[in-house]
């Protein structure tokens, strides 16, 4: 079966550093990759090419067959509404938009808006009762489960989530872990760059970068489990 | 959603959209004002300027050269040509008809004036011109017109004569020659005929008519033996100042510039109208009054202009702070928009939404603020305030909507084409 992501050669500088110096991997659909490493070992990097946020500078990185690496902005854009849900550790919601409002934001961008599906979706995360609330009503972990109730809403390919516990308390990051888990079991491929080696456990592999290079490709024994 | 999104942001951050929207106000009243005025201005100058006196004249084509010692015409009435006062009436049919304020057709006689029941007589020029007199045009209406409307200002003690009564005015230096005050009689006679009138007023014009006699024109036209004739025409009409397109030969014209240069009031068109109208005419401008009139009124709407696009750009710059401030606290917005798929437009389309009501409420305000100021400066100025145009509303809500976009196009841009990904990590 082919990969859902293919990382060739993947190279990235910012002037003379090398964020990225020829990264290759893969990703199968339904697989749930950790991206672990220390500051500036390139993760962000990684994570901004894969969303089609950043172009690489060598290399290529192919996406449902698609590669990215040579797509322009237009495409891009389309790319990032089409087949990517991200999930940050700031959560980055509209702070004037109600939850289910913030879910439909990424509809709108995607195709039409449909608040049903949108409410459904935050069911999904436990926010059934918090519909209408506006994130400054929300504890972080709600706030993060919004994130991810938006990030599903357009049926991603990929789901790209940044630190998503960085910013929560072990009660919360609980939470939010249950909810990577009931996603990767039901065939989502997730792909979470983190510090965590909690999180870096329960993921099929790690990938772990030091400085922009791969260092080793992990696979924990939780996952052979 | 994109109601919701800009509604909301609309009525977010009250002071800044108040400022943005009261800058707006500001210049699209001040531009409400000016244009309001400029646009009366030109109307309201030219009237000023008409009553300063007449701006075309109009004599026979086929005339002779006219003998003139200090504006007074020697040639005796049977030398020179003349032309019909009935077809007077046809000036008010040509295209810039209703440009044309007024006309005084003028018959000069050389006579013999006697005062009272003097023996003694002096040979005297007299003008045989309307006062007011009623003109029938073709389509059946009536004009009132004559010196009372090309010459406004001459001022005459007593009181004019009367169109039709045996009545005349004498200039103030023929009256103190001859000893004549309102209320004398006078004996005019040129060759065999003779009509004695009685002086109604002095006038005082500055110009030749200080040492004639002025009567109604069918005095004149019977003394000379001309009835329903007259020699001269003056014209009084609002003509759009002279450029250099009104003054190309209307012959060397593509057919276009011919029918912009026909349907504009330059009065080299006024006059080719007048002159298909009135066969065998010859239409001269009076230059000094029309070419002094077109500079002024050129740089008074100069001025006007220049004030107004002040004025908007005043606006723009104030818009264009208030923009960037938005555009910059609402990086982490504009950042999470791409990164879901946004593209430029729809961001941009955001914040162009948003600028264009805050463009709306200036708009709306600034003309209702530039309509009151346009009536304070006209009736400061003219004594009178300007004709309310509505069709300014839309043109000033227009120029809102250009000011807001084009002050606010720098931030703009900024923000469709911000990326997403430093603004995401809080970069």
């Amino acid at each position: 079966m082919a990969s859902l992501v293919q990382v060739e050669n993947l190279e990235k500088r910012f002037g003379e550093v090398r964020a990225l110096d020829r990264v290759s991997f893969a990703i199968d659909a339904g697989e749930w990759i950790a991206i672990m490493g220390p500051s500036g070992s390139g993760k962000t990097s990684l994570i901004n090419i894969l969303g089609g946020l950043d172009q690489p500078t060598g290399g290529r990185v192919v996406v449902d067959g698609q590669d990215i690496s040579r797509l322009g902005e237009r495409d891009l854009t389309r790319y990032r509404s089409e087949k990517i849900g991200f999930v940050f550790q700031q959560f980055h919601l509209v702070p004037y938009l109600t939850a289910v409002e913030n879910v439909m934001l990424a509809q709108y961008f995607h195709s039409i808006t449909d608040e049903k599906e949108a409410a459904e979706a935050l069911k999904r995360v436990g926010l059934g009762d918090r519909l209408d609330h506006v994130p400054a009503q929300l504890s972080g972990g709600e706030q993060q489960r919004v994130a991810i109730a938006r990030a599903l809403i357009n049926h991603p390919k990929l789901i790209l989530a940044d630190e998503p516990t960085g910013n929560l308390d072990e009660a919360n990051e609980a939470v939010i872990l249950e909810l990577l888990r009931e996603l990767h079991a039901s065939g989502h491929t997730i792909l979470v760059v983190t510090h965590s080696p909690a999180i870096g456990n329960l993921a099929d592999r790690r990938v772990e970068l030091e400085h922009g290079r791969l260092a080793r490709i992990h696979v924990p024994s939780i996952a052979k489990d | 959603m994109f109601l919701r999104i800009v509604s909301d942001s609309f009525t977010r951050k009250p002071r800044r959209k108040i400022l943005t929207a009261a800058a707006l106000a500001l210049g699209m009243a001040v531009a409400t004002a000016t244009l309001e005025v400029s646009l009366d201005v030109g109307d309201r100058l030219a009237r000023e300027f008409r009553s300063l006196g007449a701006n075309l004249l109009v004599t026979p084509a086929s005339d002779t050269l006219p003998l003139e010692i200090g504006g007074v015409d020697y040639r005796p009435v049977d030398a020179g040509a003349y032309l019909p006062e009935s077809d007077l009436g046809k000036l008010k049919t040509i295209f810039w008809r209703n440009n044309i304020v007024g006309f005084a057709p003028l018959l000069d006689v050389p006579v013999n004036v006697a005062a009272g029941n003097a023996a003694k007589s002096s040979r005297e020029q007299l003008i045989g011109t309307w006062y007011s007199h009623t003109v029938t045009i073709p389509d059946g209406s009536r004009f009132v017109t004559g010196v009372s409307a090309t010459d406004p200002w001459w001022r005459v003690e007593g009181r004019w004569f009367s169109d039709g009564a045996e009545e005349a005015v004498a200039g103030a230096g023929l009256a103190q020659r001859l000893g004549l005050r309102a209320g004398s009689s006078v004996k005019i006679g040129a060759g065999e005929r003779a009509r004695t009138v009685t002086i109604t007023g002095i006038v005082s014009t500055g110009g030749r008519e200080d040492n004639a006699v002025l009567a109604p024109l069918e005095i004149a036209q019977d003394l000379a033996g001309r009835p329903g004739q007259y020699r001269r025409l003056l014209v009084s009409a609002l003509t759009k100042p002279a450029d250099s397109f009104s003054q190309r030969d209307p012959a060397t014209m593509t057919p276009v510039e011919y029918d912009r240069w026909y349907c504009s009031p330059y009065i080299s068109s006024i006059s080719l109208q007048m002159r298909q109208q009135l066969p065998g005419v010859d239409v001269r401008a009076i230059r000094q009054v029309a070419e002094g009139e077109g500079r002024i009124l050129t740089r008074v709407g100069g001025l006007m202009w220049l004030v107004t696009i002040a004025a908007l750009f005043a606006a723009a710059l104030a818009v264009g702070a208030t923009s960037a401030t938005t555009v910059l606290e609402r990086r982490s917005e504009i950042g999470l928009m791409k990164a879901l798929g946004a593209s430029h437009r729809a961001v941009g389309a955001f914040f162009a939404a948003e600028q264009l009501l805050l463009a709306f409420v200036g708009g709306v305000l600034g003309y209702a603020i530039g309509v009151v100021l346009a009536r304070v400066l006209g009736i400061g100025i003219f004594g009178i305030a300007p004709t309310l145009r509505w069709i300014l509303f839309p043109v000033v809500l227009a120029l809102a909507a250009i000011v807001a976009l084009l002050g606010s196009l720098a931030p703009l841009a900024r923000a469709s084409h911000a990326d997403p990904a430093p603004v995401l990590r809080g970069e």
